[in-house]
């Protein structure tokens, strides 16, 4: 589903990521940890096709980012570490816009946003702008915006802050229903317990490079992720 | 404590002078005097000047016929609604609305101080502009009337009045637009109406300022008495500025007597109001049948949102929409007394009036500058239209549209208006409509070439985005520079040359510049804007 070869970005002198390479099969919640700076924020952006990286490849389904990236945006979705969408739309008018680039036919478009309003509690505020949501419902509107249009992959950073408990609980349900239909998601975290319960594989980037990768009992053993991670960043 | 409270105030107060929120940082030293210099030329230079003639032109008459007390009375008020225009806004944001509000109502401070740093940023800002207009008056009354310390004293105490009556009055005014601004829907469309209106009224004062002094002067005795009889507070506070002992008493007891009771109030309310979140209804969602659209018209209807959700964006890049239509219908009631100012009283010729009255309607259309604000307006949000599956083409073109839609609509009508008040032939008609929408074209095109070489996305207030931006400055000049260029290459050189032929021309070069531009978005405007 997703292929990441030697990627490699630079800002000025410094290397945000460094040569990172992984690969991602259908059906996979691949989590991503490392500390603050890591590298973490370029890998997805570069992944999502936001960033314009200088080295290496990426392939989404089978299709280079770098040669085709519109038919590469068109199987994902992707949700920044911060909710900064639209503030001058309503919430419904940001999900009717989002399907109509994505192409969502009406029928559909109403039956999946009355779904995910539903289950994340936000159907009443469709019609409030953008601007008078907390933190917490503009990400559940991101979340909503990027099941929309049924993509094959979802690029996530950080997708749990600012939810509250049955709001991350829903998301985490429908992350892993998602992915047993054969999708993949590949996100970003800081809580290590989230991602050991959740994530089928798991890569840990330290300053831009990629230390460890592969399913969670391969990169954890007999530790728990925590200990596996602080052990990493002392070495 | 509140020490330090009444220094991080004025340093907020004065941060643009020291720091560039642009980028983030300190400003130099020599940047930071050249600011304060740049400011000092505005408001002393500029405004200072302004009144300072209105006061001349008041003051030698009134004083002359012993109705010095009016002449105070009347500029005490412009420099009233001056200093209340100033700080109203800015009470109501920095009382209420300020963004450390909750972070210091968390610390150990007294609320009474926090609202007296905040108290004294809105003195200070409705100081500046009812000084502004006080001065230069007190100036003049003790230039033109002579010297005395009776007068001096009056006139120090006015002032000191003055400063303190709009604080009162700005506060009262604030607590009115915080308690209505929670209450109505659809607030930027309001406040956009309003501030049309306000401007309006302002162009009414300013054309006919010349009149209204004059039937001040003539009617001296007469507006006088009616004050006097009708406005008697107003009678004795002119009195205050000409130093009379009891007048003077009567508005210091008055005035601070105001100010407590103000105060009283504002400490009562003050922590409830900062705090509130009072809201409208919520409006419930009910689903309905949607509209499905293109990703062309999606990006389209996504720029006329942005657009409609921002006053300042709504005044400062699309007030050229209703000039245009306003100009147009002014012409239309108008157009004979023009044509033949034109013909008569300037001696021009049929293509000669032809010419400038296309090129008119093109000089009116840089009033918008839609497009040299749009890439910077995108901020934090960004990312949203990189990672959606559209070309930057396509987003930089929707862009270009809203522009090209809101000016060139009403640029036809105004090229409509000087058809039907010129009644040329059709090629000339068809002629007068081509330049100015290729004018818009042009603009549009060199404002989105300008933005994304010049793009503000760190801004925290969208007014640096809109009306703080040299691409939006660069934009308008153009505009203006290529209007004038035009007028001036007929006029000096081509004077012999029809009406039609000169239009044909002058459109083929902005055609060609309009295509240059559009090439460069296309070619390297595109890559620029992916990498943003």
């Amino acid at each position: 589903m997703l292929e990441i070869k030697n990627l490699t970005k630079t800002f000025g002198d410094k290397t945000a990521v460094d040569h990172l390479s992984l690969k991602i099969e259908p059906g996979e919640i691949y989590g991503f940890i490392g500390h603050n700076g890591a590298g973490k924020t370029t890998t997805l952006k570069s992944v999502a096709g936001i960033l314009q990286f200088d080295e290496g490849e990426i392939k989404i389904g089978g299709i280079s980012v770098k040669e085709d990236p519109i038919a590469c945006k068109k199987m994902l979705a992707y949700i920044p570490d911060n909710p900064d969408i639209y503030e001058f739309m309503t919430g419904i008018k940001y999900l009717n816009f989002i399907a109509d680039i994505f192409g969502v036919g009406a029928e559909e478009r109403q039956e999946r946003i009355k779904k995910y309003a539903d289950l994340f509690e936000l159907t009443k505020d469709l019609a409030e702008p953008i601007s008078s949501y907390s933190h917490g419902m503009k990400q559940k509107l991101a979340v909503i915006s990027a099941w929309l249009h049924e993509p094959k992959l979802i690029i996530m950073d950080e997708p749990f802050v600012g939810l509250d408990p049955k709001a991350s609980h829903i998301l985490k349900e429908m992350m892993r229903e998602f992915c047993d239909k054969g999708n993949a998601i590949f996100f970003s975290t800081h809580v290590l317990e989230v991602a050991q319960k959740l994530c089928d594989k798991v890569a840990i980037i330290k300053n831009g490079k990629l230390i460890r990768s592969g399913t969670m009992e391969e990169v954890r053993g007999d530790d728990s992720l925590e200990e596996v991670f602080l052990e990493l960043e002392e070495e | 404590m509140l020490k330090i409270l009444l220094k991080k105030q004025l340093y907020q107060l004065n941060q643009s002078f020291f720091y560039d929120a642009k980028k983030g940082k300190a400003r130099s030293k020599a940047s930071s005097i050249g600011f304060i210099a740049f400011f000092v030329v505005l408001m002393v230079g500029v405004l200072g000047t302004m009144f300072t003639y209105l006061s001349l032109t008041l003051c030698e008459p009134l004083v002359s016929v012993g109705l010095g007390w009016l002449y105070f009375a009347l500029i005490s008020l412009v420099s009233l609604m001056l200093g209340i225009f100033g700080s109203v806004f800015n009470t109501y944001s920095s009382l209420y609305q300020a963004k450390d509000n909750d972070l210091l109502l968390s610390l150990p401070i007294p609320v009474r101080h926090l609202l007296v740093s905040r108290l004294l940023g809105v003195y200070l800002m409705g100081t500046m502009y009812s000084i502004i207009v006080i001065l230069p008056a007190v100036i003049v009354r003790l230039v033109v009337a002579g010297f005395s310390a009776k007068a001096l004293f009056g006139s120090l105490v006015l002032m000191a009045a003055i400063t303190v009556i709009v604080l009162v009055l700005s506060c009262a005014l604030g607590l009115v637009v915080a308690k209505v601004s929670v209450k109505i829907k659809n607030k930027s469309i309001v406040t956009t109406v309003l501030s049309l209106g306000f401007l309006a009224l302002y162009y009414y004062v300013y054309a006919n300022a010349y009149t209204l002094l004059q039937t001040v002067i003539q009617n001296a005795q007469t507006i006088g008495e009616k004050v006097k009889g009708m406005a008697y507070p107003l009678y004795i506070f002119g009195k205050v500025g000409e130093g009379e002992p009891l007048p003077l008493a009567i508005t210091v007891l008055c005035v601070g007597a105001l100010f407590v009771l103000t105060y009283i109030l504002m400490e009562r309310s003050f922590l409830k109001i900062a705090t509130s979140s009072a809201k409208t209804a919520r409006r419930e969602y009910r689903e309905k049948q949607t509209k499905l659209k293109s990703a062309d018209s999606a990006l389209l209807s996504k720029e006329l949102s942005r657009l409609l959700s921002s006053p300042t964006y709504m005044l400062n890049g699309a007030l050229g929409t209703v000039i245009l239509f306003v100009g147009g219908i002014a012409l239309l009631i108008k157009g004979n007394w023009v044509v033949e100012l034109f013909s008569t009283e300037l001696g021009f010729g049929k293509d000669f009036t032809t010419v400038i009255g296309t090129l008119a309607v093109c000089m009116l259309t840089t009033m918008n500058s839609l497009s040299a604000a749009s890439v910077s307006l995108e901020g934090k949000s960004i990312w949203l239209s990189q990672s959606l599956p559209v070309s930057a083409w396509k987003v930089l073109m929707a862009k270009f549209n809203l522009h090209m839609l809101l000016t060139g609509v009403p640029a036809l009508f105004c090229s409509l208006c000087v058809c039907i008040v010129l009644r040329p032939n059709l090629a000339v008609c068809i002629a007068i409509a081509v330049l100015p929408i290729l004018f818009v074209a042009f603009l549009s095109a060199i404002g989105l070439v300008l933005n994304l070489k010049m793009p503000n996305l760190n801004w925290t207030n969208e007014t640096s985005a809109v009306k703080q931006s040299f691409s939006v400055l660069i934009t308008l000049f153009a505009g203006w520079i290529l209007s004038f260029a035009f007028a001036g290459v007929y006029y000096l050189l081509f004077t012999s040359m029809s009406a039609l032929l000169f239009l044909i021309i002058s459109s083929a070069v902005v055609a060609v510049l309009c295509a240059l531009c559009i090439l460069w978005i296309k070619k390297r405007g595109t890559e620029i804007y992916k990498k943003l």
